[in-house]
């Protein structure tokens, strides 16, 4: 026989039991809810910086599209985009990257670069370009806002429907997701921007050299647009890709970058060094010109080539097989009689050599643009630059089609005054007439400078010669 | 004299009771200390969590702004960031210019938007010119937030108290809360 009171006992029993799960369980759903909340939230917080990251990669992949379009031909730039950007001509990206998120979402890019009429430089037509990027990231989990209000005032996620509809953008949905908008605007920079620049090695050898800059269209940075030691500017900076800079106990007005490398020999830098240096020269491709100036068609021994008031003219285009000159001959550039402003252009297939005491002379106002796919030795009384603004003379050293090593040596007993672009090439600059002093710039494979006491970077440089890279002026994030 | 026969159900002794009682008592205070100390974990648990997610807020709206600024000038608890005035009347973005030194503006040359960041009683606001100000984080007395300017990047600190003691918080674990951001100023200046 069974006794009632031991059913009492364990109704009771049960009671107590089902007390405490139901206070545990109280606890454990608000610990629930408290957790799971905040997860939900960290996980649409990433979502959101991640859809910044991917705005960002779409910058970049507009910058390295304008890039590629700095390359000779054929480079691909623009392949796969719809447009090539121009003024209200807007070229779109579409990129998205599997597995790019956390939990393995997928991100999408979106770009449109454009170019306005209002980003053309009056200066010297450069155009800036205008890049607008979308980047998105899909929502994982459910789409519920955040406890706090003020997140969803920040991160204006989409949850159900899509939160803002921009008309410049089509890869939006209704699909849970963060959006990131950014409007950067690049500008053009100059393959003339430092002093010097040496893909490889850049040795200044030991001759105390004093490194500075100048700006000929400012006054209170030049005198009569020439350079003025007390109104010295310290933007002459040097960079190598390579990891060594042998400074020759330089005194560097301006910055020192190598690629992870170190600089010796610098007694002093005005600047910051830095070692996360890298920058790949664009390269020069053959000059591609409809017509030109058939005669000469080279020069060996004295000539006249005769500039033309018309920059980009057929008359002021030469090419040549080479420049030779030698003993007292001269290669003269002649010039406007009055002085104004003309245009050459020549491109030398061989070599220019310049000897004995011969010289090239540049009229006056000329300004010449020297491409070669040769060796150069410039020496004799070298390049006489009436004006001596190194905007004057700048020599371009064509890509070479073959391995083997080209030289430009540049020297003479008269003032060096010129840019030199010759990233393929060792470029070695002798001397600088009889006080050593060399105003311009110089880029080179490798740069060597013998005899050079003073190197005067004419800031104005910055702004003329070819296009080697684009940079960021502006960053906007679009927060609507 | 004769015993009268017990039956079990009528009843306990004394002695009984207070023992059974005795019993309750201890389980119940264990109980009741227990679920206290738990309640108090979790709502110090949940202010930590609720803190952190501020702090975070915080990080994120000034990282938000700072990325984009021209200018920054802090002190502690008060950030000022001047951004590009990107937005006409109509809040629509607008079409950059050239300012003829290699920069770009928007709107007037020289123009900008004043963003500031302060607490004021007890909230965190961020206001924009002389808008009005919006509170970003509320109930964030003892949070202290200070942007240090190291040229082309800007870190953020943010503490807070934690709740774990009733004595409070020793300066070490104030400073063990703290959120770091270290922000790369896009447009490349700072100061003022």
């Amino acid at each position: 026989m069974r006794l009632t009171f031991h059913s009492q006992e364990r109704g009771s029993v049960l009671l107590w039991t089902v007390l405490v799960i139901a206070i545990l369980s109280v606890f454990a759903t608000e610990v629930l809810r408290a957790v799971s909340g905040r997860f939900q939230l960290g996980m649409q917080a990433a979502a959101w910086q991640e859809a910044l990251i991917a705005a960002e990669s779409g910058i970049d992949l507009g910058v390295v599209e304008l890039r590629k379009s700095l390359y000779p031909a054929p480079n691909h730039a623009w392949d796969g985009w719809n447009n090539i950007p121009g003024n209200g001509v807007v070229s779109h990206g579409l990129v998205t990257i599997p597995n790019a998120g956390l939990g393995g979402t997928p991100m999408t890019i979106e770009v449109n670069v454009d170019a306005p009429a209002q980003l053309v430089d009056p200066s010297n037509g450069w155009q800036y370009y205008r890049l607008r990027t979308l980047g998105s990231m899909p929502l994982t989990g459910p789409p519920r806002i955040a406890f706090n209000k003020n997140d969803n005032k920040l991160r204006k996620l989409t949850l159900r429907v899509q939160r803002f509809i921009d008309t410049l953008f089509t890869s939006e949905g209704n699909t849970p997701h963060a959006s990131r908008r950014l409007e950067a605007i690049v500008k053009p920079v100059s393959s003339f921007g430092l002093a010097v620049l040496a893909v490889s090695t850049l040795d200044l050898n030991n001759q105390n050299i004093v490194i500075d800059s100048f700006d000929s269209r400012d006054p209170a940075k030049s005198t009569n647009g020439l350079y003025d030691v007390a109104k010295r500017q310290e933007n002459g900076d040097i960079a190598t890709d390579g990891n060594l800079i042998q400074a020759g106990n330089a005194h560097v007005y301006g910055d020192v970058a190598t690629n992870s490398g170190t600089v010796t020999g610098v007694s002093n830098i005005s600047g910051v060094q830095r070692t996360d240096f890298y920058q790949a020269p664009i390269p020069i491709g053959e000059p591609v010109w409809p017509s030109i100036n058939p005669s000469p068609a080279t020069v060996n021994g004295s000539a006249t080539l005769t500039a033309s008031a018309t920059e980009g003219s057929a008359m002021s285009r030469y090419r040549l097989s080479a420049i030779s000159i030698s003993g007292s001959q001269t290669l003269t550039i002649a010039g406007n009689p009055d002085g104004s402003p003309s245009y050459i252009e020549l491109y030398v297939t061989g070599n220019i050599s310049v000897a004995g005491t011969s010289q090239i002379i540049l009229g006056d106002g000329v300004k010449a643009k020297i491409y070669f796919s040769g060796n150069v030795d410039i020496a004799g009384k070298g390049v006489l630059n009436p004006a001596n603004q190194p905007e004057d003379l700048l020599l371009y050293g064509v890509q070479p089609t073959d391995t083997t090593p080209r030289h430009v040596s540049l020297g003479g007993n008269g003032q060096i005054t010129a840019a030199v672009y010759a990233p393929d090439y060792d470029v070695t600059v002798n001397g600088g007439g009889s006080d050593g002093h060399v105003f311009g710039s110089v880029v080179g494979k490798t740069v060597a400078m013998t005899g050079v006491t003073n190197l005067h970077y004419d800031e104005a440089l910055a702004a003329s010669g070819i296009i080697n890279n684009y940079e960021i002026v502006s960053w906007v994030e679009d927060t609507r | 004299m004769m015993q009268l026969p017990r039956h079990p159900s009528t009843g306990f002794l004394l002695y009984e009771t207070m023992i059974a009682m005795a019993i309750f008592s201890a389980i119940s205070l264990g109980l009741m200390m227990g679920f206290t100390s738990l309640e108090r974990n979790l709502a110090a648990t949940t202010s930590f969590a609720t803190n952190h997610t501020d702090a975070m807020r915080i990080s994120d709206y000034l990282a938000l702004d700072l990325r984009r600024a021209l200018s920054v000038q802090s002190t502690q608890n008060d950030t000022r960031v001047t951004i590009p005035d990107y937005y006409d009347a109509n809040g629509d973005p607008r079409t950059p210019q050239l300012d003829g030194e290699g920069g770009v503006y928007y709107g007037s040359n020289g123009s900008s938007v004043q963003v500031r960041y302060y607490l004021f009683n007890g909230t965190i606001y961020r206001r924009q010119n002389l808008g009005t100000p919006v509170a970003i984080a509320e109930n964030v007395s003892d949070f202290v937030f200070t942007v240090t300017d190291l040229g082309k990047v800007v870190t953020t600190k943010i503490t807070f108290k934690p709740r774990f003691r009733s004595s409070g918080a020793s300066q070490a674990v104030i400073d063990g809360t703290a959120v770091y951001n270290t922000t790369l100023l896009r447009n490349g200046s700072t100061g003022g």
